[in-house]
């Protein structure tokens, strides 16, 4: 704890906002993110509600979900933040190990193999839990060298990134291999890797993407890419998403067409309006108002995420908790760019707004390790 | 590895990490401000366009079809009504592989190549996105519950409901009321704009008959409907509707129990029968035969079916021989006769010795007559224009038409219809020949010939007649010289249908209307006069139907017919399914009206029966047309002949004595 704490601490003391602060440092949870995460559920629950035709069942699902989430977030914030970065090391090899056996055994669904159905388990994605433990160990490693991370430090950073990032592409998952070697990228980003080897590692992608687009990519990623650049050279097949949720986007407007509105969306315009796009059922019923709305929801999550890890302790502290916030940002980003046409379509959800069950207690476990880094979680197992 | 710890310096660390988080809250403020900057083009900048765009996604106009008017028969029934069917339809936008599913429906439903070609026709045709297509036509309720079972392996495959025409009386009406079918290319580029608007909705035009006469009536008003569609071309709702004007019911003046009795007269037989009400025109009967199922082409006619229509060339059932021309042989000879008398060239008492044949002054050639092919020699001997019309002495006719000459001949004949369709609703009759000089140049280019008239005097050569002419004509000796144009359609929604007529046909005036009953007279001899000692003086169709029946109540006037065979097909003669003789028989025609000589009332009937290879007018036609005629005045109109006969004191001359 740093000088300041302790006195914002000790200006505290006796007042009532002082005891309700206490209260919230008893059970380790940080007030401002745990309302922003709440505010965020619900109204992912009401466009939800919305998007699938009013089915209650999905709607009690997802809340169930949430809850189950939110119940995993507080657990993993009792742990001391310590407790994680002592463990690293060990998670990240069992989590490589779940990796293997998944490619052995794993089942597949919706054309990636990334699910393990182990039985007394409920069946779960090992390569969701990669999205924290990878952050986790490179932030580990470079938290004890000096910093800006130097060549030998980088590249076993390196290496760490892109050996769980190579067996999900090897479960054809190539949507979660990008996040989870953005979330380990993250770290080295926010560790002060120099940039002209930022930028020089963007140049090398740029020019080597035409040889993965002509020899490595496989037929729908060329087509979502040639889908990008011209919706309509096929309109009724890879084109017909990204068209007709531009289309509910833009008849949206300013103020929308009202709640459970959404002709588009309740046509059955738009697919995967329950998913990942369900930011098209919300822009055509809410309009440009709505998407504001959400965008500053999501802003003050990001804002509290950059400010816990502004307020960090220790460097480890930090980089977990900046990767963390920095991920959350990228799927925010990545989705609505995506359904809005400024991407090509990559399978990322919405986070707290798409239907989904593993992804959604992913991100809570994400947000429980920022609520121990910024309340200090006491339970230190060693 | 303690020395790293050393090299740490938290304070300049810390200060990195920081300056690399205000990086990255700038670069997440960029990214929003551009995410921003693209939902704004979107939802302000192009709004309006992408609103278009979504209304049109789930905003469709469809035309609603009006319900084809019904048609009647004059007591009601039905000759036309409107049956659901089940169709099982396409969605070419939802089938994800046709060839698939195509053979995978055959396992289900009967599904032939025939039935796939028209679909693909039908497919080709201007055709609306998401608009369902008719694959086959009338499921079995066995073919939609097997559908029905597998319809989710079947995306874009779905039964619908249509209501189509259904004719009752099948074959029998088949050529009169006609039918509907499918509208086909040429049938569309021929329509106005409005009117093929006004289709948009249909699938069926009236192709033939009744069907085809009064599509205007019967096909109504499109309706409109805006609708809202889902994704799969399903309707979710309607927004707005302006519904469509049904067609005009219908009633003609046709009797089904007659048409059906007619049918039944004429038996295997192919030929015609056309009953006429002479005192409205009104057609009661019109029956050509064989027919053919007309339903079969409401929901298109599979080409394996229609093959067997269109190559049966000695049947041929679906030309309608009501309609279409024959030589008329001795049925114009009253008509002939009538001529004489108007023009002075004969009188009552005027008779000429018959040798049984006719020359023309200073030709050799002799014109034999027909009627006399028998072994016995000679001809009818005295012969006046009665006996020359009950015996159907050919002689008689010669020599009249030989002094009347073609012009005369042609002026005459004309008025009863001849060589004109005098039928106010049934435009696609034809007209026959009623010969003239000017005919004959304009057709042949040559000139008329002396011998020319003396073939026509009879009823052959270029003379060619429809039944329904024949039957209109003899409705103009029924009416004496009135003419009441023949027609089809009697009531439009139940009320009385006047047609204005232009150029209306005016009435046979003749110099003395005794005319009139006296060839009345000659023609109902030739169905009663009986048999006497008197060598060939009874009337030719008495054997066949007075004689055949002794009680009958009511007196009738015909003429029989018989017509030369012309033009038979080398390729028929050469076919072996049919006995080439019997197609080389005369045809065998019969006109009559009923009942005649009657003080209390006039004909109620007039008819023209045309028997083809019948041979022999008076004994085959001719009791074809008597059991017509029983049925219309004894089970129809039910008319007591008796008793009328008890009530009035009678002074009509029996002749069966």
């Amino acid at each position: 704890m740093t000088s300041k704490d302790f006195v914002r601490q000790s200006d505290g003391l006796g007042s009532a906002a002082a005891k309700s602060r206490s209260f919230w440092r008893l059970i380790r949870t940080d007030p401002p993110l745990l309302v922003g995460l709440l505010l965020l559920c619900a109204f992912g629950l009401f466009i939800l509600f919305s998007a699938s035709g009013g089915d209650e069942a999905v709607v009690q699902r997802q809340g169930l979900t949430m809850i189950v989430g939110i119940v995993m977030m507080l657990i993993v914030a009792q742990f001391n933040i310590h407790f994680f970065r002592s463990w690293a090391p060990s998670m990240y090899a069992a989590g490589i190990a779940l990796l293997g056996v998944v490619l052995l055994i794993g089942v597949e669904a919706k054309g990636a193999k990334s699910w393990l159905d182990l039985p007394g388990l409920p069946s779960f994605q090992p390569s969701e839990l990669m999205k924290f433990v990878v952050p986790m160990l490179v932030a580990w490693y470079l938290a004890s060298r000096p910093l800006p991370p130097r060549f030998k430090h980088l590249f076993w950073s390196a290496v760490m990134i892109l050996v769980p990032t190579a067996l999900i592409i090897l479960q054809n998952d190539a949507g979660t291999a990008i996040m989870v070697a953005m979330s380990g990228m993250f770290v080295v980003l926010l560790a002060g890797i120099r940039w002209r080897i930022v930028i020089g590692g963007a140049l090398a992608l740029l020019m080597v993407s035409p040889a993965w687009y002509l020899f490595l990519a496989q037929e729908h990623q060329r087509n979502r890419i040639l889908t990008f650049f011209n919706p309509y050279r096929d309109p009724t097949g890879a084109g017909y998403n990204i068209i007709q949720s531009q289309i509910a986007i833009g008849s949206g407007g300013i103020y929308g067409k009202g709640y459970t509105l959404g002709a588009q969306s309740h046509l059955d315009f738009i697919p995967e309006s329950n998913t990942d796009f369900i930011l098209a059922v919300l822009a055509e019923e809410f309009g440009l108002l709505g998407i504001l709305f959400l965008i500053s929801l999501y802003l003050f999550v990001l804002v509290r995420g950059g400010y816990i890890a502004y307020r960090a302790t220790d460097m480890f502290s930090r980089l977990l908790a900046g990767s963390i916030t920095l991920t959350f940002f990228l799927y925010v980003f990545v989705n609505m760019a995506m359904v809005s046409g400024l991407l090509p379509v990559i399978g990322v959800p919405l986070p707290l707004m798409s239907r989904g069950g593993t992804s959604i207690v992913t991100l809570f476990i994400g947000f429980g390790l920022l609520m121990s880094i910024q309340t200090g979680g006491r339970v230190n197992v060693l | 590895m303690t020395g790293k710890w050393q090299l740490k310096d938290h304070e300049a660390e810390r200060a990195l990490f920081d300056r690399r988080l205000a990086v990255a809250a700038v670069f997440i403020a960029l990214l929003f401000a551009a995410l921003i900057a693209k939902l704004v083009n979107l939802q302000v900048f192009k709004h309006d366009y992408f609103s278009a765009r979504s209304d049109g996604n789930r905003i469709h106009s469809q035309f609603v079809p009006p319900p084809r008017g019904l048609i009647f028969d004059r007591n009601g029934e039905l000759l036309a009504d409107n049956q659901p069917i089940f169709n099982l339809t396409v969605v070419r936008e939802q089938v994800e592989d046709m060839e698939a599913t195509l053979s995978f429906l055959s396992t289900l439903i009967r599904l032939n190549e025939d039935d796939i070609e028209q679909f693909n026709n039908r497919m080709r045709r201007n055709r609306v996105p998401f608009s369902s297509v008719p694959l086959r036509y009338v499921l079995t309720e066995e073919e939609k519950s097997r559908f029905a079972v597998n319809s989710h392996k079947l995306p874009g495959i779905a039964i619908e409901h249509q209501f189509v025409r259904h004719y009752p009386l099948a074959a029998l009406t088949a050529h009169s009321v006609g039918y509907v079918s499918e509208i086909n290319r040429e049938e569309l580029d021929r329509m106005s704009d409005a009117d093929r608007e006004n289709y948009g909705g249909s699938n069926h035009i009236g192709k033939t008959g009744i069907e085809r006469t009064y599509e205007e009536l019967l096909h109504g008003t499109v309706g409109y409907e805006i609708v809202e569609k889902n994704n799969r071309g399903q309707v979710m709702g309607t927004l707005d509707r302006t519904n469509p004007v049904a067609g005009k019911n219908i009633t003609l003046h046709m009797d089904s129990r007659l048409q059906i009795a007619a049918g039944k007269a004429l038996g295997d037989f192919r030929g015609a029968i056309v009953a006429i009400d002479p005192a409205t025109g009104g057609i009661l009967a019109m029956v050509s035969k064989p027919g053919f199922d007309p339903n079969l082409f409401v929901t298109g006619i599979s080409s394996r079916d229609y093959k067997v229509l269109v190559t049966d060339e000695i049947n041929t059932p679906l030309f309608d021989r009501s309609t279409n021309p024959y030589p008329p042989g001795s049925t114009i000879k009253p008509f002939l006769g009538l001529g004489g008398l108007h023009n002075g060239l004969v009188d009552y008492e005027f008779a000429i010795e018959d040798p049984g044949y006719f020359r023309l002054p200073g030709v050799s050639y002799r014109w034999g007559d027909y009627t006399l092919r028998t072994a016995i020699g000679g001809g009818h001997g005295h012969t006046n224009l009665q006996k020359a019309i009950y015996q159907s002495c050919d002689t008689f006719f010669y020599a009249l038409g030989n002094r009347m000459g073609i012009d005369t001949i042609h002026q005459f004949m004309s008025q009863f219809g001849f060589g004109e369709n005098f039928a106010l609703d049934i435009s696609y009759a034809r007209t026959g020949v009623l010969p003239s000089r000017e005919w004959k140049m304009a057709s042949r280019g040559e000139p008329w010939y002396p011998g020319d008239t003396i073939n026509s005097s009879i009823g052959q050569g270029y003379m060619w007649a429809t039944p329904l002419q024949l039957a209109t004509a003899v409705s103009i000796i029924a009416n004496k010289g009135k003419v009441v144009q023949p027609r089809m359609l009697k009531e439009i929604e139940g009320q009385a249908f006047q047609e204005d007529i232009e150029n209306a046909v005016p009435d046979v005036m003749l110099n003395d209307p005794d005319y009139w009953r006296f060839m009345e007279e000659a023609m109902t001899m030739v169905v009663h006069r009986p048999y006497s000692d008197t060598f060939r003086d009874y009337g030719t169709a008495y054997e066949a139907i007075a004689m055949a029946d002794r009680d009958m109540s009511y007196k009738m006037a015909g003429k029989s017919g018989s017509a030369q065979v012309v033009g038979i097909s080398q390729e028929i003669l050469q076919s072996t399914d049919i006995i080439v003789s019997d197609l080389n028989k005369d045809h065998g025609l019969f006109i009559a009206f009923a009942p005649t000589e009657n003080t209390q009332i006039s004909p109620q009937i007039a008819i023209a029966v045309f028997v083809e290879n019948g041979e022999h007018g008076s004994s085959v036609a001719g009791p074809i047309a008597k059991q017509v005629i029983d049925t219309y005045l004894l089970d129809i109109l039910k008319i007591d002949f008796a008793a009328m006969e008890a009530a009035a004191d009678t002074s009509i001359s029996q002749v069966d004595d």
